[in-house]
């Protein structure tokens, strides 16, 4: 049997990026293979978000081609719809819809998108929720949770379409350190099913202990790629070293 | 002696805390005491004959007198919508909690009638005040057999299943108001009074609330063309006055129609009236999507979601429940300038104010000075109602609100 992990579920190919004339991405060369789990790290502005905002389009690439599951993204409004079916994404400051309740939080994409009836789409969206150890919250509304509570609905919202792939854009900034431990915890049990997932963090620790491969970006670029024991242990570039001491 | 210590108390802390704050309630005690002696000196020795007589002409105008049944069928068919909607939402409220595993609340018993009043106090004030005016019986009786349907439907609703499609009939039965009013044509040019003030208001709602919509997400479309129109449609009504409108309609609107078509002088004020408020609606409907992070759409687009269900599920629900304080307060703003068409000859409540003033028994006897207050009341009765509703629906849909 072949390593899934040989073959690509995410691909981008010299993928630029510009705002203006301020150009956010350079020249990006990266495939992720399927059930990999890759975290990206790297200073303010960077270009994390921007990189991950591409794969789902909720950012426009200016030149390179990104292909998600043998999709290339395109113009064309249907491939986008295709590409987001399968990728979920977790952002740093939850946006749960605070007028709908949990549960409707969850079910809302599974009806609205993959037209499942009500009761089927309660009953996945439960399952999500006991997944993310949270079932109990399913009638409360956002407003009423804590906020490493809403950040574990967000992840159970994105599991309702049953994606194949996980983005993740620093889910754990916006929370309490005694929340923090709670959403990596549901993050490594995620990744320990197979999820093929993309994660931009600060936590060192998670990388360490989840990351297939670490990537280092700098001023739009990828400045180096390799294991976590390779850049916990022996980083080779000095913008790496440099940038690893200062948050280590 | 010993339960007034508190109270004692609580005078002296909040009314008589220092010199300044004593001067203050002091003075503007003085004032009110003032007001109020003024007040009761006016109720207590004016002629309130005029009104007694015009009651008709101010609440309906002109409307032919032996079709005055006309109206009150309309009342009644209001009242059973009124209560209907009533009942579904108390009874949705107490399904949704029934599915939240939340303790149920009761639905209406007698005290929701002493709830009821005190939540209309201003509406049940206007209405009191008109009873009291009244020449005969029958329109007591009205108001009655309106508020004992009103009651009826609502407890009934409350009680039967809930279903969603309850709500065709109250949308269905102004329509039928509407029909039992307006037949053997006596369409809304032969209204007047307080009747046109109130249909202006809720008609020019209705019909500027999905163009102001329209236009407001027309100004963030993709499309420039439909960009520039909703641009230019709100910066242009929006800097016109609506009484420029109103004459506009009046005595230029066929300019642009084809000559078939002569339009009422109520329908084009009607039309004057839906351009204007649509492009305010839009305006008020813009702030509510700016309010919202872009976060949200971000969320929904990353889910799957289209443009369109985006807009419709996440977008708009929320936008709009920001933006009822600013939508009701335009809304208020709409009810008090229809009387403006007054100024276009329309019979309307301000104007059958001088009409009647100006009837032989009445003329030159500065009796303004009596239907002026009462016109004061009823704008003032529903102007607060609206404001009150909106605060209360404010309060009701914090729940669940970050
Ligand atoms: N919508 C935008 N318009 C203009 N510039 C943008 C926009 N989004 C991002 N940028 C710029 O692109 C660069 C990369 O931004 P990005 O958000 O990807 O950085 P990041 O690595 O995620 O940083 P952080 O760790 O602070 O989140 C930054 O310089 C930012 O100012
Ligand atoms: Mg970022």
């Amino acid at each position: 049997m072949t390593d899934p992990k040989s073959q690509p579920m995410i691909q981008l190919e010299k993928v630029d990026k510009f705002f203006g004339s301020f150009q956010a991405l350079r020249d990006i060369d990266l495939v992720v293979g399927r059930t990999e789990v890759v975290v990206v790290i790297g200073p303010s502005g960077s270009g994390k978000s921007t990189l991950i905002r591409c794969i789902n389009r909720l950012e426009k690439h200016d030149a390179g081609r990104v292909i998600v599951d043998g999709i290339e993204l395109t113009d064309d409004v249907r491939n986008i719809q295709d590409v987001r079916k399968e990728t979920g994404m977790v952002f740093q400051q939850f946006n749960l819809f605070p007028h709908l309740s949990v549960l409707d939080n969850v079910t809302l994409a599974p009806r609205q998108v993959r037209r499942m009836g009500k009761d089927e789409s309660e009953k996945l969206a439960m399952k999500m929720l006991t997944r993310v150890r949270i079932p109990e919250q399913a009638r409360k509304f956002p407003g009423q949770l804590s906020g490493g509570q809403q950040q574990r609905v967000a992840i159970a919202r994105s599991l309702a379409m049953q994606p194949k792939i996980m983005l993740f854009d620093e889910p754990t900034s916006a929370l309490d350190p005694e929340m923090i431990k709670e959403v990596l915890e549901t993050m490594e049990e995620l990744a320990a099913t197979g999820m093929t997932m993309i994660v931009v963090t600060h936590e060192m620790g998670f990388a360490r202990a989840v990351a297939d491969r670490v990537v280092f970006m700098a001023d739009g670029q990828i400045v180096e790629v390799g294991t976590p024991e390779h850049f916990f242990t022996n980083p080779e570039e000095e913008r790496t070293k440099l940038f690893l001491s200062q948050i280590l | 002696m010993t339960i007034a210590a508190p109270r004692r108390r609580w005078v002296k802390k909040n009314l008589f805390g220092g010199v300044w704050s004593s001067l203050v309630t002091i003075g503007l005690g003085l004032a009110i005491g003032y007001v109020a002696f003024v007040l009761i000196r006016f109720l207590a020795t004016a002629d309130f004959t005029i009104l007694r007589r015009n009651l008709a002409l101010f609440m309906v105008g002109s409307f032919p007198r032996p079709e005055l049944w006309r109206v009150a069928v309309a009342v009644l068919i209001l009242a059973v919508a009124a209560g209907v909607a009533g009942g579904l939402i108390n009874a949705s409220a107490r399904l949704r909690a029934h599915q939240a595993g939340l303790p149920v609340p009761a639905p209406p018993g007698p005290r929701s009638l002493v709830n009821g009043f005190r939540r209309y106090w201003p509406l049940a004030l206007l209405i009191a005040v008109c009873l009291l005016l009244t020449e005969t019986v029958t329109p007591t009786i009205l108001v009655l057999g309106a508020i004992g349907i009103l009651v009826a439907s609502s407890w009934a609703l409350a009680r039967l299943p809930y279903s969603r499609w309850s709500w065709s009939l109250v949308v269905a039965l102004p329509f039928v108001a509407y029909l039992v009013l307006s037949s053997s044509g006596l369409g809304w040019d032969k209204w007047g009074g307080f009747m046109l003030n109130i249909f202006l208001t809720v008609a020019g709602i209705l019909f500027a609330f999905p163009i102001g919509l329209s236009l407001a997400l027309g100004r963030r479309s993709s499309l420039p063309i439909v960009r520039t129109f909703s641009v230019a449609y709100i910066e242009l009504f929006r800097g016109v006055p609506l009484i420029t409108l109103l004459l506009l309609g009046v005595f230029a609107l066929r300019l642009f129609l084809p000559s078939q078509l002569n339009p009422s002088s109520v329908t084009r004020i009607l039309v004057a009236i839906t351009i204007f408020e649509a492009a305010y609606i839009a305006e008020v409907i813009r702030g509510g999507l700016q309010s919202l992070p872009t976060g949200q759409v971000e969320a929904a687009s990353s889910l799957g979601l289209s443009t369109w269900k985006t807009t419709r599920l996440i977008v708009l629900p929320q936008a709009l429940r920001a933006t009822i304080p600013a939508m009701v307060g335009q809304f208020i703003s709409l009810f008090k300038d229809t009387t403006l068409v007054a100024a276009v000859g329309l019979s309307d409540m301000l104007n059958t104010s001088s009409i009647a003033t100006s009837q032989p028994e009445f003329n030159a006897r500065g009796l303004a000075r009596i239907t002026l207050p009462f016109v004061a009341l009823a704008f003032w009765a529903g102007s607060y109602t609206m404001s009150r509703e909106a605060r209360r629906l404010e309060r009701r849909l914090g729940i669940g609100e970050r």
